[in-house]
């Protein structure tokens, strides 16, 4: 049997493979179905300082290739969460990559303090895609100078490693990587949902704007990480579209030390643990030891067209 | 649970927009109660997401549902075919809970029937039916219930009652006795006017309530309904509900 595991930012984690932040809830609800350790890290849904009830509804629309969502980031605020269900995790010692946000500066600062440093929390994961209440609803993600601002403050507030989560909605996406790198990113995942919208043309209005995943999203995401991952000495968590354990090979391919499944678990809620097992066939089939040969080796014969 | 694969027995049209879809399962359910649903997904099609549907029947591997044309994924589903295969999962959400009562009434609206039918089968004759549509072209999805003596209102009078379903309920509550609990399936006006109807009484009642869902299973968070709950006010309706108490959400 292949050994799948990977080391991030000091832990070992048995295999590459995690939930995308707010697609398997709190973790316990997938349980009926796969065990929550079946995946190398669960990453929370996103959190914030305080409580957050999240969009009205429709919250969700069927895209061919993908879904449009406006949850709107409804969760029970950090308190509750490390109270009420952080328990959990650490009764079962499942490694956790904790996803958070804020409004404002002062709120992420806030919300990445009250957050200990704990041998299970692999890293924090800043949600970047957050508008600016201050600032007009802008979007921290949008701007090089904020990302940098606000990746600094988070890193000087706390010392559990830093992920900055970067929206896709950006004309430069290595523009602001390599700021989040100066503001002390430690690393990234890519990419976040893409603002898009709904028109319902029977009754001619727009029942809902929102962020589109999904298949859609992958080529957009797979070249984000490609190009990260050669250009920033960080590791790079791949997101978007992952659906089997070949997309989820190719994002490794292309230079991610991990990746995350989100809407393919609506789609079949079993397909974590599929990709985990194709994953670890696959090396088997290849045989290879580990995923080292696998991990950004298209870096390595880089001649496709720009 | 597990994710259940399974064949399309039978598709038909069994009033204008209104099909009842039998489908075998390859292995059993865990059995559901009334008010539970299933997420089904018809594989290779254009159809991204699952769809929830209530269970109208469920016997010996056989998963029988009532849907209503309403948009992209009940379009294909009309245009299934027998044999075709499609995924189920469930039972999902938390059904009706029966207690001992001495009338229990289930209010009906439209394809809210498809909701309470496996209800009404568990209650039988104890229960008293009130169904309400639009015409009487859309009777014959509660044909199977005549034996149980349903009571019909439509909307443009041309059977039973004209008017509402909770104008029929509104016309029955005076006769009864004791205590009684309603359950109720149908569309936002309907549930708003029940309440509305039975504020002053407060009658205990029972709602189960539809919505758009991704994953069935309280992982998204995307269909979600607004309680009295002042700490955690935004309630799953595939996790906390479908069923919920009438008193308890916001209409």
């Amino acid at each position: 049997m292949a050994n799948t595991s990977i080391e991030l930012f000091g832990k070992t984690l048995k295999n590459p493979v995690m939930n995308a932040s707010g697609t398997l809830g709190y973790g316990k609800e997938i349980e009926p179905l796969w065990p929550v350790e079946t995946m190398g890290a669960y990453v929370t849904k996103g959190l914030s300082l305080e409580p957050h009830h999240g969009n009205p509804l429709p919250r969700i629309w069927d895209q061919q290739y993908g879904m449009i969502n406006s949850i709107g980031l409804q969760n029970v605020g950090v308190e509750r969460f490390f109270g009420h269900y952080f328990p959990f995790f650490r009764s079962r010692r499942i490694p956790i990559i904790v996803n958070f946000f804020g409004f404002s500066d002062d709120e992420y600062i806030r919300c990445a303090e009250r957050i200990k440093p704990h041998e299970l929390i692999v890293a924090l994961e800043m949600n970047l895609s957050c508008p600016n209440v201050k600032k007009g609803g802008i979007s921290f993600g949008k701007d090089p100078e904020m990302v940098y601002a606000i990746v600094k403050r988070v890193k000087e507030a706390t010392s559990i490693p830093v992920i900055a989560k970067l929206t896709p909605e950006v004309k430069n996406i290595g523009e602001i990587a390599s700021a989040a790198h100066e503001g002390g990113a430690d690393g990234f995942t890519l990419l976040n949902t893409m603002p898009a919208a709904v028109v319902d043309v029977s009754q001619m209005r727009m029942p809902l704007r929102g962020g589109l995943s999904g298949p859609v999203m992958r080529p957009i995401a797979l070249r984000a990480v490609f190009e990260i991952s050669k250009a920033v000495p960080v590791p790079v968590i791949g997101a978007g579209g992952i659906m089997d354990s070949t997309d989820a090979l190719a994002f490794l391919m292309a230079g991610a030390k991990a990746v995350q499944v989100g809407t393919a678990t609506f789609v079949d809620p079993y397909a974590i643990p599929k990709i985990v097992e194709g994953i670890g066939e696959y090396l088997t089939r290849q045989k290879c030891a580990n995923l080292d040969p696998i991990i950004g080796c298209t870096h390595r014969e880089d001649s496709g067209s720009r | 649970m597990n994710d259940r694969e399974g064949r399309i027995e039978s598709n038909r049209m069994v009033a204008p927009g209104y099909f009842l879809m039998e489908i075998r399962l390859r292995g059993a359910l865990t059995r559901p109660k009334p008010g539970q649903f299933i997420m089904l997904r018809i594989p290779g099609t254009e159809v991204f997401l699952r769809r929830p549907f209530g269970i109208y029947r469920y016997e010996k591997e056989k998963l029988t549902l009532m849907y209503r044309v309403v948009g992209k994924g009940t379009e294909r589903l009309a245009r299934a075919k027998e044999n075709e295969p499609v995924a189920v999962l469930g039972p999902l959400g938390k059904g009706f809970h029966i207690g001992p009562r001495d009338h229990y009434i289930v209010v009906a609206g439209g394809i809210g029937i498809a909701g309470v039918h496996s209800l009404i089968e568990t209650l039988g004759q104890k229960a008293l039916i009130l169904f309400g549509c639009g015409t009487k072209e859309e009777l014959p999805i509660i044909e199977d219930l005549a034996p149980l003596k349903p009571m019909v209102s439509t909307m443009d009078g041309s059977y039973g009652l004209e008017g509402t379903v909770v104008d029929l309920l509104d016309s029955q509550l005076k006769s009864l006795k004791g205590n009684s609990e309603i359950f109720a399936c149908g569309p936002e006006a309907m549930l708003t006017g029940l309440k509305k109807r039975i504020m002053e009484e407060r009658i205990p009642c029972q709602v189960l309530v539809e919505e758009r869902m991704a994953c069935g299973l309280g992982l998204c968070f995307g269909c979600v309904r607004e309680t009295i709950d002042e700490t955690e006010p935004f309630k799953r309706v595939c996790k906390e509900g479908p069923v919920f108490d009438l008193w308890q959400i916001r209409l």
